[in-house]
């Protein structure tokens, strides 16, 4: 096992190529014998070198003519089927590294530019951004819009029917996915926790009101479930 | 923290049939791949001509041939056959075909080094996405996310939105000022330059989102 890269072209050196051709095709045969044995299946192989007369073969010459008779008994098509050469045999490589290579691409591209819509939220500025930039960054958008769209409605669908049932019961806090991530906070008046937000990160000022004073201000207009009274935040029929 | 690996990479296997059908058959595919990538490699390298014929677990045949299986089987059957005499037309086709080969195996190889960039990239994507996860809220996959903050996210993108949408639009009028074959159509469309996901972004009405500017001067850079 050579710790260089062997660049894949014909070896000039003589005496290289030699020792090469021994240990590679050594080793190669040690694979046809390994696949042979683990999947129990027949199996051949021929080489013909400038180094011998007789070709090397695998596994015996009895056991080649057996195989390759059997190979012939099949109809031509079927021979022909998943047979290659070393063009067709590469062309398939390539084909298939290239689809590989392709999705990756686009998989990095999708994650790169959701960070970069993180990084805008945050105040970060667009204005280096390519056209196509802004292009993906509009669609990555569009996409986890839907994502959260679709995440509300469900939580909608569930607490609604969940407000109707727990009515008459004691809650003593909101149900646990009005809380989600940020559920050691929010047990605390919601002033607390535009503080503590506001103080991270006032990503939220920058975009939608630069003017406005954080606080419930800001969310009056947004969000359904919040009643003015400040005290009251959760009292909206979550728990009595 | 434990980090998720790929796959559980190389293990030693015991050399005899594999129990299990589907692993079998994995097996198989997998080192019949291996194998010819082997033979194609000792070819190129050595020069020499070799043959290869395996019968799949469901008896189908593969085969492998340098230069081509048919001649290398119908040369080993009848072994009286003396080597084949290269003339010159031989030799020159022998000359093309080889050639042809150096270039898909450039060409293989090449591709084969930007998946491995593409995967280092994935990796340190993924990576910083973690460290960025516990830092902001609001990174924190959408199933962890309280309704409250969902609808705080939501008000955030569709600002953001908007504001990338004004910044598109801005840039196609900085270019109709200095003239550059940038293609785009009448109010507000424009055609992207083959990204990704092929995306065009809603028609912008440029009156509502700049509204001291007028139509006229946009709509005559008609290319």
């Amino acid at each position: 096992m050579t710790r260089k890269k062997v660049k894949l072209a014909y070896i000039t050196n003589d005496s290289a190529r030699k020792a090469t051709f021994k240990k590679r095709k050594k080793g190669m045969m040690k694979k046809v014998n390994e696949l042979s044995t683990l999947c129990g299946i027949d199996a051949c192989a021929i080489i013909y070198s400038p180094y011998d007369v007789q070709p090397e073969v695998w596994p015996s010459p009895l056991g080649v003519q057996r195989v390759l008779s059997q190979f012939k008994k099949m109809p031509e098509m079927e021979q022909s089927k998943k047979m290659v050469n070393q063009e067709s045999f590469l062309r398939q490589r390539i084909a298939k590294a290239s689809e590989q290579l392709k999705k990756q691409r686009k998989e990095n591209r999708e994650k790169e530019m959701t960070q970069v819509m993180f990084q805008c939220l945050t105040g970060k500025g667009m204005h280096n951004l390519t056209i196509m930039d802004l292009n993906d960054l509009g669609w990555i958008i569009d996409q986890h819009l839907k994502e959260t769209d679709k995440r509300i409605e469900s939580l909608t669908k569930g607490t609604q029917s969940q407000a109707i049932s727990s009515s008459s019961t004691v809650a003593p806090s909101p149900p646990d996915e009005m809380l989600g991530a940020a559920s050691h906070l929010e047990r605390q008046p919601f002033d607390v926790n535009m503080d503590t937000m506001q103080r991270q990160q006032p990503w939220y000022m920058d975009l939608v009101n630069p003017q406005e004073h954080m606080g419930f201000g800001g969310d009056e207009i947004i969000l359904p479930f919040v009643d003015n009274n400040h005290n009251g935040f959760w009292s909206n029929g979550f728990f009595p | 923290m434990v980090s998720k690996k790929p796959s559980i990479g190389r293990q030693k296997i015991a050399m005899r049939k594999i129990p299990k059908k589907n692993n079998l058959q994995v097996t198989f595919s997998k080192r019949r791949a291996g194998l010819f990538k082997k033979a194609s490699e000792l070819c190129t390298l050595c020069g020499v001509e070799i043959a290869i014929v395996v019968f799949s677990p469901a008896k189908k045949s593969y085969s492998f041939g340098h230069p081509n299986v048919e001649s290398l089987i119908d040369h080993y059957m009848t072994k009286n056959l003396p080597p084949m005499v290269s003339n010159d037309t031989h030799k020159l086709i022998e000359a093309h075909r080889n050639a042809n080969i150096q270039e898909l195996n450039t060409q293989i190889t090449q591709i084969l080094d930007q998946l491995e960039v593409e995967k280092k990239n994935r990796e340190a994507l993924d990576k910083m996405k973690k460290a960025n996860q516990n830092q902001c809220w609001w990174q924190a996959p959408i199933d962890g996310l309280g309704l409250l903050e969902l609808h705080r996210l939501r008000v955030a993108m569709e600002e953001l939105k908007k504001n990338i949408a004004a910044i598109q639009v801005n840039r196609i009028l900085q270019e109709s000022t200095n003239p550059s074959p940038f293609v785009y159509g009448g109010n507000g469309h424009f055609s992207h330059h083959g990204n990704i996901h092929g995306n065009i972004p809603n028609g912008v009405d440029v009156a509502s989102v700049i509204p001291h500017v007028n139509n006229f001067g946009y709509g005559q850079r008609h290319y």
